[in-house]
């Protein structure tokens, strides 16, 4: 049986930080499964930046700041304790990637440059170009083939397996050759990113963006934290919903309605555009059903102004975005404003962690970082520039954390895992065999549908108990679906089909999250209970996979410094 | 047009065969809407590889009807009208070791990669704690290489690759040693450029594919050209490559014009250029070359070598 002191799933921002933090000193034996190549991680598409109060742009602003705007955006929903320790960590953090080679754009003395971003009260935001997330991920793969970590390429998990409360090891495919190998170590780290695609088209995340590891952390009793709030980029593109940076607001973009107004001034009249991405997505959902957007329908939208940037400071500044606009909504924002439409973006909920420090979770053996991980630093809302910060800095103590933990640790007896690895075998020949069954595309996509209309950006009791009932049905439908490929050799089907699976459980429990909550808070905007309730639900929510059955659970917030107070800009 | 036909190669681990599927016309659709349209709706079987949809992952090159595209950025409108036919021939890359229908194996590529040691050595001028300074104009030179996405678009249109897999380096590679070397922060540049003139650095045919083609407009002839000079700097003056620049720099500057007859000599040395004797025959027969033809100066010799001054005081400034 394949062994490793640490295996680290997934290969993006987190899961490579951690491979290098595991591997220091090559004392132990650490692997990376990525169902992809590390390189096409979904970190490379964050565009804007990585937030550290560097203090290079206004020598007024402090960790502290960071700090207080973090558990602001979050709508005092954030673990504080740990937002403490994030906003604190980040400037050494983004040395170490100048050291390690990222490309940082500069300002006019050397240093790394600074930009403003929403929520953010100084310019913090540290970007390269619009290519910050790209070129941080491929500086870590190169730091990584320095360190000769070992990659398995194209390996997907299929499910982790955890006898007496502890891990014992994990199940995965080798997807070119369709084998099925049961993994034995010490510890894990779970690095999988988010779930935007129970959205599917409505999200500017990737096609592979499902939830694996979440989902295999909530399959063997780790409950899923806060999973109701989800975050919708204000500025997806209005036909495909790929994202146009924040940074076209940081650089100080205008959002217009069909009147030609920049509504913003109605919502948040002293922040406008660089308002938090909550409050602008909702901002302009309300344009749109207040009949003062374009168009109708889920084809709506309204535009983004950058005209009065000029041709120079767009080339020079935004000059992907820019391509981006041309290439997939057939714009040139130089010359005309760009349809724009929110989009899902962002999980704020995830893997359930306990101790920040070491991203541990209550299974021995198991830590978790990056999107699909709740840590919790976003809380309600993320503000951006912190998730590709969240990612190699929590990937960093998350490999450190899996090192001690594996240090400490044995391995299992390995039952489990090969049990759990004969059950995937037999799966995987059912469902080649398979010859007929339930649509899985249709299954997808009325699941997306659904989730869009009834579990989006604005909520409501009864359609979101209409949402659950759906999922449940096609959670029912799913049991006697049909993938139509019998191949052995890189079955996408079956990888599509495991990957639907693990989105229908989390948008199950996005639901019955979201139902529980009788609040409005951050992300999670409720048209029927339309105020912050802090008496009830200044609490994490937690769910609980049974079976069919998810229970519900709830843990109280750390709050060191900042008491709750009504959220304005 | 009504319909487009996609006719697509498919390779099951043994068998090849292409496939044909129609698809509705659709105004402003791509490739990869193209391709899951098929998977979706025709044939669940199609296999191809795709992730981000907006041209940053690099997952979904393909070639179409020859030519190597980002799937995801490339509209089937521009296809359509360039080659002006309704049907479309898809196969995988060029160059790479199809797995299965269009997908490619990546892996020796990247093992390929770390020839060049495709990593920052760091420079005295900085540490862990503190990292680097550098000016904007330094960010600027490492700024368009560092675009790149590893989407394997100019490997697959290498002419050079297509004939040497072996012993030549893909063209990503050469940016990525490129992208090294010219980093104010890396203390060794030689250490990403020498790999790269050991694997035939001035093989490269000079045919333009990786530069025309490179979905994001990265100028790799330009790079090459730097590597060239950077080894002729390093010293790396004894081989072909370098001695034929060398002729040529000076043939143009005593003559105005190259003595195509000393050429060969110049670059390949006397015992080499000997064993081509025969092929000079022929092509003295053909009339391709006059071997009695020693070239006088140019007409105003005197201001092709001010050119040279000039330059060269250019440089030194």
């Amino acid at each position: 049986m394949l062994s490793f002191d640490i295996v680290i799933v997934g290969a993006g921002g987190a899961g490579m930080m951690a491979a290098l933090a595991a591997s220091e000193g090559n004392d132990l034996k650490v692997a990376v499964l990525s169902k992809i190549y590390p390189t096409r991680s979904h970190t490379g598409a964050a565009q804007g930046g990585i937030n550290a109060a560097l203090g290079n742009r206004d020598s007024s602003d402090t960790v502290e700041k960071h700090f207080r705007d973090t558990v602001k955006g979050s709508d005092f929903l954030a673990d504080q304790d740990a937002v403490e320790f994030f906003t604190s960590n980040m400037p050494n953090i983004i040395n170490e990637l100048d050291y390690y080679g990222v490309p940082f754009s500069r300002d006019e003395n050397g240093r790394v440059a600074q930009r403003p971003f929403g929520g953010a009260s100084s310019p913090r935001t540290c970007y390269s170009a619009d290519k910050t997330g790209h070129v941080i991920l491929h500086t870590l793969y190169e730091q990584c083939l320095k360190n000769n970590v070992k990659f398995f390429d194209e390996w997907f998990l299929l499910s982790l397996a955890v006898e007496d409360g502890k891990l014992d090891g994990l199940v995965a495919m080798d997807i070119r050759s369709g084998e099925i190998y049961p993994i034995q170590a010490k510890s894990v780290v779970i690095a999988t990113g988010g779930f935007g695609r129970i959205y599917w088209n409505r999200t500017t995340n990737a096609i592979n963006m499902t939830g694996d590891g979440t989902a295999a952390c909530f399959d063997v009793g780790i409950p899923l934290k806060d999973p109701e709030f989800v975050q919708f980029h204000p500025t997806g593109l209005a036909s495909t919903g790929i994202l146009l940076s924040e940074a076209c607001r940081g650089e100080g973009g205008y959002l217009l309605n069909k009147d030609g107004e920049r509504f913003m001034a109605r919502y948040a009249p002293e922040k406008m555009e660089l308002a938090p991405r909550d409050l602008v997505s909702r901002a302009i959902e309300t344009e749109i059903k207040e009949g003062r957007g374009f168009g109708e329908g889920i084809g709506a939208y309204v535009l983004m102004d950058l005209r009065h940037l000029g041709e120079k400071k767009i080339l020079k500044r935004l000059p992907q975005v820019r391509e981006l606009a041309l290439d997939f909504e057939g714009v040139d924002l130089i010359k005309e404003p760009v349809p724009i439409r929110p989009s899902c973006h962002y999980m704020m909920g995830g893997i359930h962690v306990t101790d920040y420090k070491t991203c541990r979770t209550p299974i021995e053996g198991i830590h978790a970082a990056g999107e699909c991980s709740c840590i919790s630093i976003h809380g309600a809302n993320r503000l951006g520039g912190n998730s590709v910060a969240d990612v190699v800095l929590f990937g960093k103590f998350a490999g450190l954390g899996a090192r001690e933990t594996a240090k400490q640790r044995s391995f299992g007896s390995g039952r489990k895992v090969r049990k759990e690895a004969d059950k995937w075998i037999k799966t995987f020949e059912y469902m080649r065999k398979k010859p007929k069954g339930n649509n899985l595309i249709t299954i997808r996509n009325k699941m997306a549908e659904t989730m869009w209309n009834n579990v989006g950006i604005f909520r409501t009791e009864k359609e979101m108990v209409e949402a659950l009932e759906t999922i449940n049905q096609l959670l029912e439908d799913y049991k006697d679906a049909y993938i139509g490929d019998s191949s052995v050799r890189y079955n996408m089907a079956f990888i599509n089909y495991v990957e639907i699976g693990n989105l229908l459980k989390l948008a199950k429990a996005v639901t019955i999250g979201a139902i529980h909550r009788k609040e409005s808070r951050g992300s999670h905007s409720r048209g029927d209970y339309p105020k912050r309730d802090d008496k009830n639900y200044l609490k994490h929510t937690l769910i609980y996979n049974n079976g069919d059955h998810y229970t519900l659970d709830y843990l109280p917030v750390k709050i060191t410094k900042y008491q709750p107070e009504e959220r304005k800009y | 047009m009504e319909k487009v036909i996609c006719r697509i190669k498919r390779y099951d681990g043994v068998k090849e065969w292409y496939q044909e599927y129609d698809l509705p016309y659709e105004k402003g659709k791509t490739i990869l809407w193209a391709l899951t349209k098929i998977r979706e709706e025709l044939d669940p079987t199609l296999t191809f590889s795709s992730g981000c949809r907006h041209a940053i992952c690099g997952s979904c090159a393909v070639r179409v009807n020859g030519n190597a595209f980002l799937a995801c950025k490339t509209s089937l409108d521009h296809l359509l009208s360039t080659f002006e036919t309704h049907r479309l021939t898809f196969e995988p890359l060029n160059n790479f070791k199809v797995i299965r229908d269009l997908v490619v194996d990546w892996k020796p590529k990247f093992e390929k990669m770390k020839e060049v040691k495709p990593w920052l050595i760091p420079s005295k001028d900085g540490d862990k704690s503190n990292g680097f300074r550098q000016s904007a104009k330094d960010f600027h030179k490492i700024s368009s290489p560092t675009d790149c996405i590893l989407c394997g678009v100019c490997a697959s249109e290498c002419n050079q690759l297509s004939l040497n897999q072996d012993e030549y380096l893909d063209p990503f590679i050469l940016n990525k040693a490129y992208r090294f070397a010219v980093d104010s922060r890396d203390a060794a540049p030689e250490e990403h450029i020498r790999p790269i003139l050991e694997n035939g650095l001035w093989k490269c045919f000079h045919c333009m594919q990786c530069v025309s083609k490179c979905p994001k407009e990265i100028d790799l002839a330009s790079e090459n050209a730097y590597l060239r000079q950077a080894t002729m700097n390093m010293g790396e003056r004894a081989n072909k490559g370098a001695r034929h620049a060398y002729a040529f720099v000076e043939d143009v500057k005593n003559k105005g014009r190259l003595n195509e007859v000393t050429l060969p000599l110049k670059t390949e040395g006397f015992i080499n250029t000997m064993s081509r004797i025969p092929f000079a025959f022929r092509l003295i027969k053909k009339g391709k070359i006059n071997p009695f033809h020693l070239p006088k100066a140019v007409e105003g010799i005197q201001e092709v070598r001010k050119i040279y001054e000039f330059a060269q005081g250019e440089k030194e400034s």
